[in-house]
């Protein structure tokens, strides 16, 4: 058998012999016009297949079939225009015949005369799916093929592609054998010490520094056309579209946008400002906040270039934490720091006077694993709080913080990742009674919030004890300006007053980074509490750590989203793993929470078997959770959920950047509708999906298709697994978009994610999705037949759902 | 249900595959993941380019010829005659292409996975129940 295979290698391979691997079947392979080389149709272990493997790295685009494949001798163009590009061509059917021709995604497949025809543009269907030609275009080679043939892998087939640019008749032999890629260090379990410990963090947050800026800065988008306003506070606002948009962007308010003139009809210009609208169901412009009115050429509206400005600070504080980790032994108490390094000490209880009553004013009552973790954490000087969803997490800490604070140990710095969370937190603080200030960076200074009243910026605007200031302020607003002894005083007087509310304050909040802020330079903190912990790096979580820290509470839960890390290198080494999950790891015992209010029962019996290992109880019955008079088909009268099969074909969205799924979108929009007929309130629903492509045209989809009311469906918030993380709708359907047999399912892959997506619900859920393809991932694989065993996996029109009896596929094993 | 979301291959003899199967998984390594996102650019980029370059193309006017609209296709003269077997979920299509201002037709088998072969089915059928 061996000297058969050998032959295979030998013998003299014919000139349309696929350039990789040398598979020849003429169905199977294709010529790439530019090079003139022939590529089969296979993956072998990549991602695409050669052909589509070579167009990419070698920038070509047309490509020809052989002679003697089902097609006969054909360059592949669009019947109309003539356009080769095979990236952009696609097929569209007769409305009525079984014809189809070629045509190009832009402009021919979209002219509108088409609709009157006889060809049904909707139905258009890109030739390269899943990087592969479309099977039935060009023939995949079988996989018994594909395994005589020669293996390439992806790294080979970068060095010959960089070969063939020297030396186009290079081969595979002439590559000598593959380096290998220098890697950072990995993060430990336990460090020796704190400078071991900044040696290994240090490098990791200058990669992912690195990375974030390349990122940004390959953000640039030009042609931009832009709408001019005028904002309450005088400043200017430009409102414009990004069409590139796309996950890894990730735009948020505050973000800095840098927006150009480039054109002809004014001299040229360029203006910073803040971002105070991301593309959402209201639309999908994004808006800036100038930071300047001067010579703004607002008579212009087209030809304006954006660039994404890049800012360091928050790497350059968590640097500053490790170091100061590092070299000042005074910035955190000596038995936090050897916990934190994983080292073996003797517990210590802190003394503390226990309150009568555990539940804090004004906050609801706590149950009893609330005030059991009220109690735990007094008494200890670290502690890991876990919060399911809806288990009371942030009213469990707010209770501490009140509790910590009225045991006089001074100031209390409460932080969490996002701003969200801060907001969410600061709020319950505040009905304690306790003197808050709300920290928010001088960028953020603009967005509104529930809690802006707090915020020092404007509390420091009602301080009536400072008349000069507030003089020089109203002076300040009212001309934008002041002379510069003015201003002089101005930023002195603004500084004490600020010190003096900072002082004064019972609890600081503010985001982890954001405790790197120089107003706090110079203060400690003995009690610090971080909620959400496990969505920050460690080195995020050392930032306000390191201000003094005697007692630390980490609250946060390692069954959901963890901490983003965009650098793949970064994350691989370690990085995006939170401090809690290494304390957990390192042996330290969160303390659970039990008891969920949020989901009705039949909802939550997954997650909770899942992920926490059965533990959670219900705080609410089902007749808690239902909603009469409700229009949908549930298929058990007694479960509001079910698993909605749908086999859509995915495609790349028209910005190129994403995915989307359009046979999913009208099912969403159909659902959506039947809630909002059903009289449920439009802000009550949430539709969850991974893609920012099916995001954009889910909106699109229900404003132009959905009959009912455009306004309604505009207060439908469609979003991603994330932004919904720490949040709850009534109702939530979630559009799982990916169907591609060979490249997985994404982001649907981590199950802390789809433990997010499943616990949002309040009253009801109903997954629209591809149970064939998501059944080969073993979670989901449970999921579905979770659902299948409830009887509440089903197909068909909504008005007839009938149980679907398809197969699932055999789940792959979990590679990583 | 209609299971027609099969995979290539996944019909086959399970046993007898396998192994091979297992060997011909992705390999996720740095240089899969640069491809991949170098293709996702390259579609941007070209959908872009596309988008911005303001194309002036003919009026599109692709008529159906009489003897492809013409059930029995009996007169039709095709590049390739070679009767292949028509598997179960797969449709009969004809691919309409252009040499030239000559038009030509090629037999292309569509699998009932393509969303319009199944629209066209199941438009058929239910002609068919008319
Ligand atoms: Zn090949
Ligand atoms: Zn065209
Ligand atoms: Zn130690």
């Amino acid at each position: 058998e061996e000297e058969e295979e050998e032959q295979f290698y030998m013998k003299d391979l014919p000139k349309h012999a696929c350039s990789y691997c040398g598979i020849h079947d003429p169905g199977c392979v294709v010529f790439c016009n530019t090079t003139k080389k022939w590529f089969c149709n296979g993956r072998g272990n990549t991602s695409g297949s050669h052909i589509i493997n070579h167009l990419v790295r070698a920038k070509a685009k047309e490509v020809t079939l052989h002679k003697d494949g089902p097609l006969g001798e054909t360059v592949l163009e669009c019947y109309n225009c003539g356009c080769r590009n095979v990236f952009l061509l696609g097929f569209i059917p007769a409305k009525a015949d079984s014809v189809v021709v070629l045509l190009c995604r832009q402009p021919c497949a979209t002219l509108t005369n088409l609709k009157d025809m006889n060809w049904d543009p909707n139905q258009w269907q890109p030739l390269i799916q899943d990087r592969q030609f479309l099977s039935w275009l060009v023939k995949v080679p079988t996989d018994q093929d594909q395994m005589r043939a020669r293996q390439v892998s992806a790294q080979q087939i970068n060095k010959l592609e960089e070969l063939w640019k020297d030396n186009p008749d290079a081969t595979l032999e002439d590559l000598e054998k593959p380096g290998v890629d220098e890697e950072p260090q990995q993060v430990l379990l336990r460090y020796d010490d704190a400078y071991q410990y900044q040696n290994i963090f240090g490098p990791l947050v200058k990669l992912e520094a690195d990375y974030d800026k390349k990122l940004k800065e390959s953000q640039t988008q030009d042609n931009i056309v832009v709408k001019w306003d005028v904002g309450l506070n005088k400043k200017r606002i430009a409102y414009f579209n990004l069409p590139k948009a796309n996950e890894e962007m990730k735009l948020m308010h505050g973000d800095e946008l840098r927006l150009r003139y480039m054109g002809e009809l004014h001299k040229p210009w360029s203006g910073v400002g803040h971002v105070i609208k991301i593309p959402d169901n209201h639309g999908d412009e994004v808006a800036i906040e100038l930071k300047s009115n001067a010579g703004v050429p607002t008579e212009c509206t087209h030809n304006f270039v954006v660039d994404f400005v890049w800012k360091s600070t928050s790497f350059d504080r968590m640097q500053a934490a490790l170091k100061t980790f590092a070299v000042d032994e005074t910035s955190v108490w000596g038995y936090i720091y050897h916990k934190l390094l994983g080292h073996e000490v003797e517990d210590v209880v802190i003394k503390c006077q226990l309150p009568k009553r555990f539940s804090a004013p004004n906050l609801p009552e706590l149950n009893h694993s609330q005030v059991y973790a009220v109690k735990t954490v007094l008494q200890r000087p670290l502690s890991l709080i876990q919060g399911p969803p809806g288990t009371g997490k942030t009213v469990t800490s707010a209770t501490i913080v009140y509790h910590l604070s009225k045991q006089n140990n001074g100031q209390v710095l409460v932080c969490a990742p996002s701003n969200i969370a801060v907001d969410q937190l600061t709020e319950k603080i505040h009905k304690t009674g306790l003197k808050v200030v709300r920290l928010c960076a001088k960028s953020r200074e603009a967005i509104d919030s529930p809690v802006s009243f707090l915020a020092l910026h404007n509390q420091i605007r009602s301080m009536e004890s400072v008349p000069e200031l507030q003089k020089l302020q109203q002076l300040k607003d009212e001309t934008g300006e002041l002379s510069s002894t003015d201003e002089k005083r101005y930023r002195s007087l603004k500084k004490q007053c600020e010190k003096e509310l900072l002082q004064h304050a019972d609890v600081i909040c503010c985001t982890c980074v954001g405790a790197g802020d120089p107003r706090l330079a110079k203060m400690h903190f003995r009690s610090v509490l971080i909620d959400e912990s496990t969505q920050a790096t460690e080195p995020e979580c050392m930032i306000p750590v390191i201000l003094g820290c005697r007692q630390l509470i980490l609250v946060g839960d390692h069954c959901q989203l963890g901490p983003v890390v965009m650098c793949k290198k970064a994350a691989r080494a370690g990085l995006s793993q939170s401090l809690f999950e290494r304390l957990v790891v390192l042996g330290i015992r969160p303390i659970r929470l039990q008891v969920q209010y949020r989901m009705h029962p039949a909802l939550s019996a997954f997650p909770s078997n899942i992920f926490y290992e059965g533990s959670l109880q219900n705080g609410v019955s089902p007749a808690d959770r239902t909603r009469k008079g409700l229009d949908i088909p549930w298929p058990q009268a007694d479960k509001p959920m079910f698993f909605y099969t749908t086999s859509g074909q995915e495609e790349i969205s028209s910005s190129g950047t994403s995915y989307l799924n359009r046979t999913e979108a009208a099912n969403v929009e159909k659902i959506g509708t039947r809630f909002l007929r059903s009289n449920v309130k439009p802000e009550q629903i949430g539709i969850i999906t991974p893609y920012e492509g099916q995001r954009a045209y889910i909106v699109q989809y229900m404003q132009y298709s959905g009959s009912l009311n455009k306004k309604l469906y505009q207060e439908i918030e469609v979003a991603s697994v994330d932004a919904f993380q720490g949040r709850e709708k009534d109702f939530i359907i979630l559009s799982c978009v990916r169907s591609n047999e060979h490249q997985g399912i994404g982001f649907l892959n981590d199950p802390r994610r789809l433990n997010v997506a499943l616990t949002r619900a309040r009253y009801g859920i109903i997954i629209v999705g591809n149970p064939k393809v998501l059944s080969k991932q073993p979670l989901w694989n449970h999921l579905l037949t979770y659902y299948k065993e409830q009887k509440c996996l089903v197909e068909g029109p909504l008005n007839n759902l009938k149980e679907s009896l398809i197969q699932f596929s055999k789940p792959r094993k979990l590679v990583n | 249900g209609d299971d027609v979301m099969e995979s290539a291959g996944e019909e086959e003899d399970e046993d007898q595959v396998l192994h091979l199967k297992n060997t011909l998984k992705v390999v996720k390594c740095a240089e899969d993941d640069d491809f991949m996102a170098a293709f996702d650019k390259m579609m941007v980029d070209n959908i872009q380019a596309r988008n911005n370059e303001n194309l002036k193309v003919p009026q599109l006017d692709i008529a159906l010829p009489m003897h492809i609209t013409d059930r029995n296709k009996k007169t039709a003269t095709y590049v390739t005659d070679v009767e292949e077997p028509v598997e179960d979920n797969a449709i009969k299509f004809v691919l309409m292409t252009r040499k030239g201002n000559k038009q030509q037709f090629t037999k292309l088998n569509v699998p009932i996975s393509a969303e319009f072969a199944a629209t066209y089915k199941e438009r058929e059928r239910a002609e068919m129940a008319e």
